[in-house]
């Protein structure tokens, strides 16, 4: 459980003069979910971003497993093993839920690798075994575009799973949802932890209760505290800058 | 479970190559070979729909590999002709090359005309013939890495493959030494295979082209069942999300890309067969435009829809130019069409024959539910 399975060592981006995130040093360990918190425009989305190559960092560097891959491009750092879901749930809408979680299954990659008919049993039995834990057993048959919200959602999130990313990065996972909604999110979430590392963006305090063991918090593209929930919750900086939002509720 | 072939898509397939392979039972030889043209149009077809409808990219220079495929086996098959045997020398040198050469220049394709060594290889008709397929493939594999490697997508791609095809056309009409220009390559003779020579209006020639028809829609349709076929849908449908569960997105749309446009140049390439000529006027973008329109009507999102559709739509022009007064009307008549197919039926023709069939196949399963529902 000690082994560091993402770190960052004084990122930053510099967008001409303005720098969203602004040296920002972690250490996530192998089967840890930490939790983002921040303001709005705090820099947690460029934090991820940067990890996951959607922007390029100015200073400092990334390690996923020991392995640097500050600035490698989109695809190959998701080969090094970074999931991330959007804030924006994008899923395959045109495609089945199945096939959304075959795609997802991209444990080889290249173009003549796929150029086969269909999974093998083993793939096709953890394939299954992802419809279930999402809930979507049922939809399976579906064209993810016309999914609910939420089943949209979990399917994205399925889709990590099932790509076996090792670190995972989750934008707002609870945006839009109802209570119910985020209930199983949570549930989902949970049974992730241990096995995948997981660093979660969310602003929902009674949610970031629920899945929380340590948190980081931004301010301003800096890391102004760290810590687990209760020492976050009393810590005078953080009050501070959540101030006139009557610390976070 | 999707399968390879969902169950009616198979005799879809079946039917349709059955009914192309029996025509030479009912028609002449002279209707053979307009069927044969058409059919050139509706691999064509096929081909614009593996980009467009699962790649979701719009090609509006197609044309161009078509084209390309055209030019190398009207090459091939110009200096096979007799015309190219009477400018008295040893070799084969097109008839127009000696019209347009530098007075004393040597007759032969080493130096006749500026560049017309370009000729040389294609005294074999099978380079023609490999040429038609694999430049293209390569070209738009090059085109593809450049043009996808940036991220250029949508509208952006359309209009680059558009300016691409005006451009050829362009050098092809200016290099009249080397192209015969605007005049085309015509007065071509005939390709062979295993000392048959492919008269264009035979049953023979008429049968090469079904069977490669057949071939290509088969390769084709299980292609895009591989896994990497879907991978290709979803890049269409989010690039992003590909490219975050470590595809290289760029790779698998240069090789659709490419493998589209070795499809054109054999429909280009067995188009020469069969019509004796190539012509710039398949690099025009009418003519770009009107495959999209023939997938579109046809379905793009199905490889023998749009195939279908290119067929049909080209019998029913040969019916149309038949009535004089119809001849005029018929661009109106077309863009009429692909206005009412793109507002009131997006996946086009083979849309709602795969409507009908769900249909047809849901019905019998909601009447068991509906006599559940009663016994309750
Ligand atoms: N490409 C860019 N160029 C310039 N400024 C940017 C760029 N991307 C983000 N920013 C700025 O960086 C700041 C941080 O944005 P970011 O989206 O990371 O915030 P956030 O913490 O995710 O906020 P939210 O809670 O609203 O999602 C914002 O002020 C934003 O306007
Ligand atoms: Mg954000």
């Amino acid at each position: 459980m000690n082994a560091v399975a993402l770190e960052l060592d004084g990122l930053a981006v510099d967008f001409s003069g303005f720098r969203a995130v602004d040296g920002v040093s972690m250490a996530v360990a192998h089967g840890e979910l930490r939790v983002l918190l921040g303001a709005n425009g705090a820099g947690k989305t460029t934090l991820m971003d940067l990890i996951s190559g959607k922007t390029k960092s100015t200073e400092g560097r990334v390690y996923v497993h020991g392995r640097d891959v500050t600035n490698q491009r989109e695809h190959k750092i998701a080969r090094a093993g970074v999931g991330r879901k959007f804030q924006i749930p994008s899923v395959f809408s045109g495609l089945t839920v199945r096939q959304n979680l075959e795609v997802a299954q991209s444990g080889q990659p290249g173009v003549f690798a796929n150029l086969k008919m269909r999974l093998d049993t083993e793939a096709q039995e953890r394939l299954d075994e992802t419809l279930d834990l999402i809930g979507l057993t049922d939809e399976a048959e579906t064209e993810a575009g016309v999914l609910s919200h939420g089943q949209t959602q979990w399917l994205e999130l399925g889709m990590l799973m099932i790509q076996n990313a090792s670190v995972i990065l989750l934008d707002e996972p609870t945006a839009g949802m109802t209570a119910g909604e985020t209930a199983k999110t949570a549930e989902i979430i949970n049974r992730l932890k241990g096995k995948h590392t997981l660093l979660v963006v969310e602003h929902d305090m009674a949610f970031v209760r629920d899945i929380a063991e340590r948190i980081t918090v931004l301010h301003l593209g800096k890391v102004l505290a760290e810590g687990n929930v209760a020492f976050i919750e009393n810590h005078p900086d953080v009050k501070a800058a959540y101030l006139g939002k009557q610390g976070i509720s | 479970m999707k399968t390879l072939f969902s169950s009616y898509h198979v005799w879809a397939y079946l039917a349709f190559a059955i009914v192309i392979l029996a025509l030479p039972l009912i028609g002449d030889e002279f209707w053979l070979n307009r069927v044969a043209k058409y059919l050139c149009y509706g691999m064509l077809g096929a081909a614009v729909a593996l980009t467009w409808g699962y790649a979701g990219i719009l090609n509006l220079g197609q044309g161009l590999f078509f084209g390309i495929g055209a030019y190398a086996m009207a090459m091939s098959l110009k200096l096979k002709s007799y015309t190219s045997m009477q400018q008295g020398s040893e070799t084969p040198v097109p008839d127009f090359m000696l019209w347009n050469a530098e007075p004393g220049a040597p007759t032969d394709l080493c130096c006749i005309t500026p560049g017309s060594w370009l000729w040389i290889p294609f005294q074999s008709q099978w380079v023609g013939l490999i040429v038609a397929v694999v430049l293209p493939a390569v070209f738009a594999y090059i085109m593809g890495r450049i043009i996808f490697g940036q991220r250029i997508s949508g509208v952006f791609v359309s209009i680059i493959t558009l300016a691409l095809v005006l451009l050829t056309r362009l050098i092809v009409t200016d290099a009249q030494p080397l192209t015969n220009g605007f005049n085309g390559l015509t007065d071509l003779g005939w390709f062979t295979v295993f000392g048959v020579e492919l008269d264009p209006y035979s049953k023979v020639t008429y049968m090469v082209v079904a069977v490669a028809l057949i071939i290509v829609l088969a390769l084709t349709r299980m292609l895009v069942a591989t896994r990497a076929g879907t991978i290709l849908q979803a890049t269409r449908d989010s690039d992003t999300r590909a490219l975050y569960l470590g595809y290289d997105v760029p790779a698998y749309q240069s090789f659709f890309f490419a493998v589209s446009a070795g499809i054109a140049g054999l429909a280009g390439m067995l188009y020469v067969i069969v019509a004796e000529f190539a012509s710039p006027s398949f690099l025009e973008l009418s003519f770009s435009v009107t495959m999209v329109v023939w997938a579109a009507v046809g379905g793009r999102g199905s490889i023998l829809g749009a195939c279908i559709g290119a067929i049909l739509i080209n019998m029913l022009e040969a019916r149309v130019s038949e009535t004089e007064s119809l001849v005029e009307a018929w661009k109106l008549i077309i863009g009429f069409v692909f206005v009412i197919v793109v507002i009131y039926l997006p996946k086009g023709l083979s849309g709602l024959a795969h409507d009908l069939m769900s249909k047809l196949q849901s019905a019998p399963k909601l009447s068991s539910v509906q006599k559940e529902e009663a016994h309750q």
